[in-house]
């Protein structure tokens, strides 16, 4: 009698777990595997000597938590990257010593960018780190400033020289380019944990029904519409979600004085950055760390154009858009489902249409997107600093 | 759009005109065989691509050969700009190609104004 009663719950239980696991065709599974397994294998950069040494990581979060790098002594980089937050700020455009024209990014999975900051303005996470410190609005300060602070300052000399194998040199520049590798180091450990996305993903991928049928129906039916008709997986493609590139998404690009270039200024910054990968700072000048800098070309159709964010942790990230224009993910899924093809360039993509969302599916696919997010914080707390000098 | 003079002479006979193995197309004049490297191209990683051409019937090579790609279906190309390099006679290797979304993209080689297309679906 047990055994039969064990059968039949078992029959239900099965017959529940299919029942709450969407069929998806090929086409769609397809695309929902591309987007694990996560996390996402990573190799140290070739173009930052001291990518993934821990003594480079331990001087880069020093640095990272350093308010002389501003002269005003009141902006960190974790003034906006905040780590409780998600390592951003949630306000709708940063605020360092005044506020700027856009949102400030996450820090998580930062490391898997092949360009960095809403326009690209950084061929590497080293360049990109040493932007807001010289940006007169953030930080305000200067190559000079910042070189003398490393050399002068015993702890942070002493970083330096656990980080490279020498003291910080007399070369202000070589010194803001350390600045920068070492807080690229750290940066790189920022990574987002497992979401109940990938839990289904990979049932998914082992034919695990059970698995699968713990997905909620909601999210499943979002996912369904954002690897399909959506076409949002076109560019919010593979393990991050983005494929870390740059689209015009219709947002208006005033801002006050005039308007944002976005990509165009990008390129255009890149190219005239001496800290770009062609120059003499990339310590893999023969790989191919710079064949993206040598080849990227610009044109005018990049005005107006911004990253594709990355999708993990997104709902811990509001507001959302390189302006932050919009508050919620719910707002965002809105945009899509009306965008006016009318605003996007003239010579734009086709990509984007007006999805024409019912308030069921928007409500779905806001609940996909909420499911990239992790339950709780798999970071591991920050350590207490040691001194450097022992 | 990528360009190279290549201004290669091209004397042999139609019996010469022999390509290495890799993707081949032809137009009136000219036949070419490609082939990237790594042989999967995936979105989002850079990949080289390995040109040869000859002249099918004895002429010489054109003296414009330009490569280019597009996703049709999208309307746009990509956004680097790969060189090419004459490696030797009727050889040609390009580097700096990046396909940055999954889809249906489509070679595009111009031989002296012939034009010759091949698709691939990048996963």
């Amino acid at each position: 009698m047990k055994v039969f009663i064990f059968f039949i719950l078992t029959l239900l239980v099965s017959a529940g777990a299919q029942a709450q696991s969407l069929d998806f065709t090929a086409t769609e599974t397809r695309a929902i595997l591309r987007h694990g397994p996560w996390p996402a294998p990573w190799s140290p950069d070739p173009s930052n000597r001291v990518s993934a040494h821990p003594a480079a990581i331990d001087f880069g979060e020093h640095l990272f938590f350093e308010p002389r790098l501003s002269p005003s002594g009141k902006v960190l980089c974790a003034t906006c990257h905040v780590p409780f937050r998600g390592w951003q700020d949630a306000r709708a455009r940063a605020f360092g010593l005044v506020e700027v024209d856009r949102n400030t990014q996450s820090l998580l999975n930062v490391r898997y960018n092949r360009w960095f900051g809403w326009d690209g303005a950084g061929d590497s996470l080293w360049a990109q780190s040493v932007r807001p410190i010289l940006d007169a609005r953030e930080m305000g300060g200067s190559q000079a400033e910042a070189a003398a602070l490393v050399r002068g300052d015993p702890e942070l000399s002493c970083g330096y020289a656990k980080a490279f194998g020498a003291p910080p040199p007399a070369d202000d520049a070589r010194v803001l380019a350390g600045i920068g590798k070492a807080l690229a180091a750290f940066q790189e450990t920022i990574v987002s944990g497992r979401t109940p996305f990938d839990e289904f993903r990979d049932a998914l991928a082992n034919g695990d029904r059970g698995g699968m049928s713990r997905y909620p129906p909601a999210a499943q039916r979002g996912l369904r519409i954002f690897v399909g008709r959506g076409n949002c997986s076109s560019c919010h493609f593979g393990p991050g979600f983005s494929n870390g590139e740059f689209h015009d998404t219709g947002l208006p690009f005033f801002i006050r004085g005039g308007a944002d270039p976005g990509r165009h200024g990008g390129i255009k910054k890149m190219q005239s950055n001496p800290l770009n990968l062609l120059g003499p700072h990339n310590d893999d000048r023969e790989g191919a760390s710079a064949t993206k800098t040598r080849h990227v070309v610009l044109e005018h159709r990049n005005f107006g154009e911004f990253k594709v964010p990355g999708l993990r942790n997104v709902a811990q990230s509001a507001p959302y858009m390189h302006n932050g224009s919009l508050a919620t993910l719910a707002d965002v899924v809105e945009h899509y489902s009306t965008i006016n093809p009318d605003r996007l360039h003239s010579d734009g993509e086709s990509l984007l249409k007006p999805l024409r969302l019912s308030r069921e599916e928007s409500a779905d696919l806001v609940a996909f997107l909420e499911s990239l997010t992790e339950r709780a914080s798999t970071q591991q707390p920050r350590r207490p600093s040691t001194p450097c000098r022992r | 759009m990528i360009a190279a003079a290549v201004g290669v002479a091209f004397a042999g006979s139609a019996q010469a005109c022999e390509l290495p193995a890799g993707t081949r197309l032809e137009s009136q004049r000219y036949a070419l065989s490609y082939r990237t490297i790594p042989p999967r191209i995936a979105v989002g990683e850079q990949f080289v691509v390995e040109l040869a051409a000859c002249a099918k019937t004895g002429s010489a090579l054109p003296g414009r050969l330009t490569l280019d790609a597009q996703m049709p279906e999208h309307r746009h190309g990509m956004n680097y700009r790969p060189n090419l390099k004459t490696t030797a006679s009727g050889r040609y290797r390009s580097e700096g190609w990046l396909f940055h979304m999954p889809g249906r993209w489509e070679f595009i080689f111009d031989l002296g104004g012939e034009r010759l297309t091949h698709s691939v679906r990048v996963e």
